[in-house]
């Protein structure tokens, strides 16, 4: 009996990287039921990075001829955006869309689809430690290295944006270019390479098996599945990382008001805490999305509070001490009682944080393990990973889904470079490129971000010194700022 | 001039080959490692890209319109098939002729044809185990090659000029033939015979005849006396470790370069 790999029992428990190498999975004619379906490229996985590299290889003209399949196992239809939905509610689950992103979104013809009512720019961001209070500003006014800000440079630094909407708009976008076969609610049973078989030798192909009984070869085959990723452990490619042992708290927060810089001037806030960062970032009107990183047990307690009592925790989290914060993370209950108490003892510059929060959007308080996970290599023969099934990030950057971004606009040049010059575009040399193009600036991202966590978990001691150094003097050098706030934004 | 002094011998004797046998056995102990990306091969490999874009560029610098679909190519000296398949998957071409000498290296371009769908279609991609001279020549002018390209062959043949007096007649009028070689210059010596093969070993030992180089000057001469033929083009490229190929303005004159000629009539 060869190897076979069952992907739903995988999905369950993390599977033992590499005991399926491709090689061992080679089979000869002799159990063909029927020829599988050629394609040139199947895609597992209709998150916004699967749908970015179709919709992007289909509105190229070099590429749209490409024979394109998108499998998802959940209802694509299900997870769009209702055409009438009202500003009054927003999803937990967004993201801080960088420049770059938004452009390549623009070329793909997709961000036109996107409701842009529900996103919100953002033009500055605070920064500081939660120890020491060291604080540094991003704006792009400070920022700048040489004059005066032109009237044409840009003053956004990035865009809040739900996740729904992303997708919704890739969708969107998808249809009206049409030509790729989509097989929604439809899981992927297993992969095997083809056979080798007297007219056609396609034992270098994966095979899919579909829930709905088809069975599709491709040329090339994306692992946009996410971090548990099937495809990867197909290829036999090992992914390597740790658990943070911190869980991110999310919840959509509705504020007092606009924000300090009214509707037109919006500000990220982002607060270095012990157990990690705890962020607050503008959605459209009153509203914002939180996204608190801290110990597992700590999260369990937040989500258990009342919407009172969590409110005040939130309130309490970008104005209280460590020491008050981890007092009030024991109470079992009553944190309203007790922060509005310790509050009046705690002097703080209320326009240097973020307006109080009003209230929490019903439903919306959930939390999720961090994690950081990096594939030793983002391409196989016939294979390329994208997004989370090439790297797993920590969220305090916001970077997570403009890696995936980056990663399928990657992979359309690639593709676009073989179809042009006649390449088999799933062969591991035509991949190269997409390879070499990702996986050093994917792990310069991965490496800071894992460090900024590291720094700001230390509570006393030298280390928060040099910190608080560092941070106010970056804020006192705008050419270095710039070049920080470059990176963010994507730009050169 | 080498190749001048061999025109004289043409193509009156067809069943006489120019064709080295002991270039057949080098590239028969090669055959097995050609598709390896990162084996023997693998500069070819990442030379290929180049190819297309040269051609692409003759052909959209050209005065007079080409057609820009259902081309049909000829490619002398295929090898395992680099470019022969990457022609043959572009979607303007018809079909592609691919012929090389060495059996054992057309019967590794024939299984690694059969791994792609798209090239097994019929009449796409159709290798012959052949010398160029051996192959039927277009009984009409119409009957020939779109383009004709011969690639990292010439150093390899015994006499260029012979062999090329071979070649011509099978492209169309408005066609191109498309080459690339090496000049035979003493940094190409140093570069193909010393670094490449001997020291860092990144071309295997014995694949280069440094005195069988034939240098562009010397090509530009023996198309300028071939009236009906012009529009020559040529590219420079160097090989960066670490970088790939690169092309480089005026490197035609001492290293690998590609050349290009219309039959204009």
């Amino acid at each position: 009996m060869p190897p076979r790999i069952p992907l739903r029992a995988h999905q369950a428990i993390p599977p033992p990287a590499v005991r399926f190498r491709l090689r061992l999975q080679r089979r000869y004619a002799s159990t063909s039921p029927s020829a599988p379906e050629i394609y040139d490229v199947v895609c597992v996985g209709g998150g916004p990075a699967g749908l970015s590299l179709l919709a992007g290889l289909k509105a190229s003209p070099i590429t749209n001829g490409l024979k394109v399949a998108l499998i998802e196992g959940q209802d694509l239809q299900r997870n769009r955006l209702q055409k009438d939905a009202n500003l009054d509610s927003f999803s937990n689950r967004c993201s801080s869309l960088t420049p770059a992103s938004v452009k390549n979104l623009q070329e793909i013809g997709a961000w036109r689809h996107a409701n842009t009512s529900r996103i919100q720019p953002y033009q500055e961001m605070q920064v500081w430690d939660g120890v020491s209070d060291a604080r540094i500003s991003f704006d792009w006014d400070t920022a700048r290295s040489l004059g005066p800000r032109k009237p044409t440079q840009p003053t956004t630094i990035a865009y809040m944006i739900e996740n729904v909407n992303t997708v919704s708009a890739l969708l969107g976008r998808l249809e009206e270019l049409g030509g790729v076969d989509i097989f929604s609610s439809t899981k992927v049973d297993s992969i095997e390479l083809g056979k080798d078989t007297e007219q056609l030798d396609l034992s270098s192909w994966p095979v899919l098996s579909l829930s709905n009984g088809r069975s599709l070869a491709a040329r090339l085959l994306v692992g946009a599945d996410g971090a548990n990723s099937p495809v990867r452990t197909f290829a036999g490619i090992p992914s390597r990382g740790f658990d943070y042992s911190r869980h991110g708290v999310v919840a959509t927060l509705k504020l007092s008001g606009p924000g300090w810089g009214g509707p037109d001037h919006k500000i990220a806030y982002q607060r270095f805490l012990p157990s990690g960062p705890m962020a607050m970032l503008p959605m459209p009107g009153n509203f914002a999305t939180l996204v608190w990183s801290t110990t597992p047990e700590r999260a369990a307690k937040l989500k258990s509070l009342s919407s009172t009592d969590f409110v005040a925790m939130v309130n309490a989290g970008f104005r209280l001490s460590p020491t008050d914060l981890e007092y009030l993370h024991t109470l079992p209950s009553g944190q309203e009682e007790e922060v509005a108490w310790r509050e009046q003892h705690t002097p703080v510059n209320e326009r240097s944080i973020p307006v109080r929060v009003a209230d929490v959007q019903a439903g919306t308080v959930a939390s999720f393990p961090l994690r950081m996970r990096h594939a030793d290599t983002y391409t196989g023969e016939r294979v390329a990973l994208v997004g989370d099934a090439a790297h797993t990030i920590h969220p305090l950057a916001g970077q997570g889904l403009n890696q995936g971004q980056g990663d399928a606009a990657a992979l359309v040049r690639t593709i676009s470079h073989a179809v042009e010059t006649g390449q088999d575009i799933g062969s591991t040399l035509a991949l190269e490129s997409y390879n070499s193009a990702r996986y050093a600036e994917n792990n310069a991202m991965l490496g800071v971000c894992d460090k900024l966590h590291r720094l700001y978990s230390v509570e006393s001691g030298p280390i928060v010194g040099l910190r608080s150094l560092g941070l106010r003097a970056v804020d006192a050098m705008g050419p270095l700022k710039g070049f920080f706030m470059n990176r963010a934004a994507g730009g050169a | 001039m080498r190749l001048s002094s061999t025109t004289s011998s043409s193509a009156e004797e067809p069943s006489k080959s120019t064709v080295d046998p002991t270039e057949v056995s080098h590239f028969n102990a090669l055959a097995s490692s050609w598709w390896d990306p990162v084996g023997p091969s693998r500069l070819l490999h990442l030379m290929n890209p180049l190819r297309h874009n040269f051609i692409s560029r003759c052909r959209s610098a050209s005065p007079s319109a080409s057609p820009t679909s259902n081309l049909r190519y000829l490619d002398i000296g295929c090898g395992g098939g680099i470019f022969a398949e990457s022609a043959a998957r572009l979607p303007h071409t018809a079909s592609v002729t691919a012929i090389d000498p060495t059996p054992e290296v057309l019967k590794i371009a024939e299984a690694h044809k059969r791994r792609d769908p798209t090239l097994a279609a019929p009449g796409k991609l159709t290798y012959i185990n052949t010398s160029i001279e051996d192959l039927s020549q277009p009984r009409m002018l119409e009957e020939g090659y779109d383009v004709v390209s011969l690639f990292e062959v010439l150093e390899h043949v015994n006499a260029p000029g012979p062999f090329l007096e071979h070649i011509v007649p099978h492209v169309k009028p408005g066609g191109w033939l498309v080459l690339s070689t090496i000049a035979r210059t003493w940094t190409s010596w140093i570069v193909t015979n010393v670094m490449a093969e001997d020291v860092l070993g990144i071309v295997p030992k014995g694949t280069h005849d440094w005195g069988k180089y034939v240098n562009e000057a010397e090509l530009r001469n023996w198309f300028y006396g071939k009236p009906g033929w012009g529009e020559m083009k040529t590219m420079g490229v160097i090989y960066v470790p670490g970088f790939g190929w690169k092309e480089v303005t005026g490197s035609e004159g001492w290293g690998n370069y590609f050349f290009a000629v219309r039959r204009v009539e």
